[in-house]
């Protein structure tokens, strides 16, 4: 899978897209991530190790407790899926271009 | 959940308001694009069609070997001329109850207009949507910003901040 995919696949579920919302404001521990979202700590440790894997978190430890860890987005992933979104807005531009062609060839006033 | 706005795309055109409105949708057929990067029917012979009011639909038809096949995109949800409409937009690979949706507005502005496109509603999909998976070059292409219009911005957004 191209690191796209990866981004796409971690994305495509309404609590993973939940915990990437919440962590653009500020890092966060799994606990707290876990309690905005409603759910089990397990199930929010799942969701954590696919966007882990995916890229588009990564953990970090709290000061000097290795056992506290906070989770916080990486840049990286985040390049790309903003290179997709401009291929998306590329489209509707390209059909609102043709549009203009047309509109302005049939009904503009000259 | 996540809040901001969609993909967006504007455009202004040097006709009236009313013209804008009445070519973006009764002309359809006439502007958009053709081949397999805009179009359901790829290289066939197709057609486009947009039946105007409320719960009137965006729908393109092609011939295969078969006979005529209809590939409905959307029902017109929203119907302002010639201000705004709003439309759901269902990609091929989309099951029957899913959709996104398409808002157009057409703004008076001097000269001409300035006509807007927002795309959004990618979140309702279902879990694992095969926004990718499985789909070829040009099909994904047209099934260009698949879930997540409303993510969009916020991510837009995060990568500005840094």
């Amino acid at each position: 899978m191209s690191e796209l995919d990866r981004t796409l696949f971690a994305l495509s579920d309404p609590t993973r897209r939940g915990v990437v919302d919440l962590l653009r404001r500020k890092p966060r521990r799994a606990g707290e991530l876990a309690e905005a979202l409603a759910m089990s700590p397990p199930a929010m440790s799942r969701h954590l190790r696919v966007l882990r894997q995916s890229g588009l978190v990564e953990e970090d430890h709290e000061g000097d407790d290795a056992r506290v860890r906070t989770y916080r987005l990486r840049q990286r992933p985040f390049r790309a899926l903003r290179r997709w979104v401009e291929d998306v807005e590329a489209f509707w531009a390209s059909e609102l271009d043709a549009f203009r062609e047309h509109a302005e060839r049939t009904r503009g006033k000259r | 959940m996540i809040s901001g706005d969609a993909a967006a795309a504007s455009v202004f055109v040097r006709v009236s308001q009313e013209d804008a409105f009445d070519v973006f949708t009764r002309e359809i057929d006439a502007w958009w694009k053709t081949g397999p990067k805009f179009r359901v029917a790829g290289k066939r012979r197709g057609r486009l069609f947009f039946e105007g009011g409320l719960g009137g639909r965006l729908f393109e038809t092609f011939e295969v070997a078969s006979g005529t096949r209809t590939f409905e995109v959307g029902k017109v949800t929203a119907w302002d001329p010639p201000r705004r409409m709003e439309l759901e937009w269902r990609i091929s690979n989309f099951a029957p109850d899913e959709k996104t949706t398409v808002e157009v507005t057409f703004e008076a502005m001097g000269e001409g207009t300035m006509v807007t496109v927002r795309h959004r509603g990618w979140a309702s999909l279902r879990k694992g949507h095969p926004a990718r998976h499985g789909l070829e070059g040009a099909a994904f292409a047209r099934s260009i910003g698949m879930w997540w219009g409303e993510l969009m911005t916020s991510l837009r957004e995060h990568v500005a901040e840094r």
